[in-house]
């Protein structure tokens, strides 16, 4: 048979202890996103921001400065980006519900940020973490502006059109309807012209788990 | 000098006309039942050792623990010197820069400047509340109001004026009391006739306006429509967004249009509200100032040679919008000058100034201003203390189940030694 493998006791002891070392010395928010603004590079990696983004970087500011300067943290506030402002015309907003700050930041600069988002007017509904939190594109809602953001109203979304299926598609769809139930199918089959699903990172990731759990055994 | 005059010339006249027996002979805005502190000495205390809270906070930082709120908060309460005010503001700057800066008191903050105040630490009180990123400083409102009223007794309005500049980045203007205290502030300070550069014009007219948005009368109107005038003139000299960054106003182009916006009000209202003769003046000099500043740069571009590379710069910084915006400044002057005279002819200008409309305000509105905010101060102290009590409990608890656990550990120590020197002693044999 195969030989047995030797028994590295240390070399699996060293490996936790690296393993350890590694997760206690991760860098913390406030120096993975410390900016030098002069030469416009990350001091901890060395590499520079994109040229695009420098007038941003010099004229707005980060979220969480603001944040550091408003009582509990800004939660409860209305937060929107330059970027929405000038891409959408419907208002979108970040409405803050848990804040957890860097507090080895100097000036509290850094952090994670949870908050329910209305994009377009639309309400998700559900507490999310707010992500580019570290870019230079963040404004505070004040609070006489916040009741006409949220006054908005959405216009009603046009009903999905639906198109026929190309025509060899359609009679294997009817062949396979008529061979599983054995009359013919009532209606005409139809591709609704807009997807059910959004195509983001949530979407792959829970279908992914999907396919894990049903690649045990079934019994 | 002449300033100083004035000033007490207004006070002495407010003074003869107020008839109300609370106000007494010194230059106090809030009534004495308001700054009383009796209310809050008479409070439960807590006495402990300060130099036994700062060691064992100490020890606690150097371990990398968290110290909690409790500790702090007995610290600050438990203050009876000067020099203690100083040790205290380093424990808070600490305390702020902990995993637990989310949890300091209410109480602690109110405590804090209430020590201030009475050990004469007022420009500490003020700092800490100017550095509020660094130390967390974020008082309620009656908390501000002592302050201001603090400040405005002594007649020192530029202090009084940092401490509403404060209110206005918390946006707190939500009582009346505060808003009327600011106000009078305001236009003290503004009576002063200070000289200001371009930060100190934008904070004044943030103030003015987001104060003002708040109410609805004369000195309210009056106060929108000078923080507009300043607002535009920072707007026009340096581009929005010098206007509204780090501070919460809104980002939209057009300052001197939404100043003009209130006139209009005014004017289409049928109630009985007025602008005052100095505010319209105060916009008429904004926008003559503007254009004539407008010309002065559009005649330097045609000749100069040299500093053609700084208006490059400054070009490039304000952009299309900021220039539409300024191309649009003598619309703006045809604009003020018929609204105006429409004011003029429809009896809306009042000729007090804005200062004595803000003083008349106070002498009615105050005294009835203050009575719900005692009411619920007075609530907030028993809600405080209660949860003052509850940390105290908590703490207790945690102390008596860490010492359960630590004896706990021990005897399974001892228990285990004991089973080992058994098993040692069999071996051996």
């Amino acid at each position: 048979m195969v030989k047995k493998r030797p028994l590295r006791l240390i070399a699996d002891m060293a490996r936790k202890v690296r393993a350890y070392r590694e997760l206690k010395s991760r860098p913390r928010d406030s120096q993975k996103y410390a900016l030098d603004y002069e030469t416009m590079k990350r001091p901890l990696t060395g590499k520079m921001l994109p040229v695009l983004a420098w007038p941003d970087v010099r004229k707005e500011s980060r979220l969480f400065a603001l944040l550091a300067g408003m009582r509990m943290f800004g939660m409860g506030r209305l937060f929107t980006r330059k970027s929405w402002l000038e891409d959408h015309p419907e208002p979108s907003y970040w409405r803050i519900t848990k804040v957890k700050v860097d507090y080895t930041a100097e000036n509290m600069d850094h952090g994670k940020v949870w908050g329910i988002l209305t994009l377009k007017g639309k309400s998700e509904g559900e507490v999310k973490e707010l992500d580019k939190v570290m870019y230079h594109d963040w404004r505070l809602v004040p609070k006489h502006m916040e009741q006409q953001m949220k006054d908005f109203e959405p216009l009603p979304e046009p009903p999905v059109r639906y198109v026929l299926y190309p025509p060899l598609v359609r009679a294997m769809l009817l062949a396979q309807h008529k061979k599983v139930f054995g009359s013919p199918v009532a209606e005409e089959p139809v591709l609704p012209l807009k997807r059910d699903v959004l195509l983001n990172k949530d979407y792959f990731r829970k279908r992914e788990q999907e396919n894990e759990s049903t690649e045990g055994t079934p019994v | 000098m002449a300033a100083s005059v004035w000033k007490r010339c207004v006070t002495a006249a407010v003074k003869v006309k107020r008839v109300s027996p609370s106000l007494s002979a010194r230059r106090w805005m809030l009534s004495a039942a308001y700054t009383d502190t009796s209310v809050w000495e008479s409070r439960e205390k807590d006495p402990q050792n300060l130099a036994i809270l700062a060691t064992s906070m100490d020890k606690t930082y150097t371990r990398n623990l968290p110290v909690s709120s409790l500790t702090v908060s007995r610290f600050v309460d438990n203050i009876s010197a000067r020099e203690e005010v100083d040790q205290a503001e380093y424990y808070l700057y600490k305390f702020r820069h902990s995993p637990n800066c989310w949890y300091l008191r209410d109480w602690t903050i109110h405590s804090w400047v209430r020590q201030c105040l009475k050990y004469g630490a007022r420009e500490k009180a003020l700092h800490t509340i100017k550095n509020k990123v660094q130390y967390g400083i974020f008082p309620d409102d009656f908390t501000f109001n002592l302050l201001i009223d603090a400040y405005i007794e002594d007649g020192d309005f530029t202090s009084a004026c940092s401490v509403v500049e404060e209110v206005m980045l918390q946006e707190a203007f939500d009582l009346p009391s505060t808003q009327i205290l600011s106000l009078h502030a305001l236009a003290s300070y503004r009576a002063t006739r200070p000289q200001l550069a371009v930060s100190g014009e934008r904070a004044l007219g943030a103030s003015l306006l987001i104060c003002g948005l708040r109410r609805d009368d004369t000195a309210g109107l009056g106060a929108q429509l000078l923080g507009n005038a300043l607002l535009g003139k920072v707007e026009m000299s340096k581009g929005i967004n010098a206007v509204f960054k780090g501070m919460p106003l809104f980002w939209g182009h057009g300052y001197l249009d939404r100043a003009l916006a209130v006139m209009e009000r005014v004017a289409a209202a049928s109630g009985d509200v007025k602008l005052s003769k100095d505010t319209l003046d105060a916009m008429s000099d904004v926008l003559q100032e503007l254009s004539s500043s407008s010309d002065s740069d559009s005649s330097g571009a045609e000749s100069a040679g040299e500093g053609e590379e700084e208006e490059k710069k400054e070009e490039d910084t304000r952009d299309e919008d900021d220039q539409a915006e300024q191309a649009k400044l003598p619309q703006y002057v045809s604009r003020f000058k018929e609204l105006s005279s429409q004011l003029e002819s429809l009896g809306k200008v009042d000729s007090a100034s804005f200062q004595a409309s803000v003083a008349a305000l106070a002498q009615q509105d105050l005294a009835a201003a203050e009575q719900p905010d005692l009411e619920q101060y007075l609530g907030r102290l028993q809600t405080w203390e209660a949860e003052n009590r509850h940390l105290i409990e908590r703490e207790k608890e945690m102390r008596v189940k860490a010492e359960q656990e630590k004896l706990e550990r021990l005897a399974a120590n001892v228990a285990a030694w004991q089973q080992e020197a058994a098993g040692v002693g069999t071996r051996d044999r």
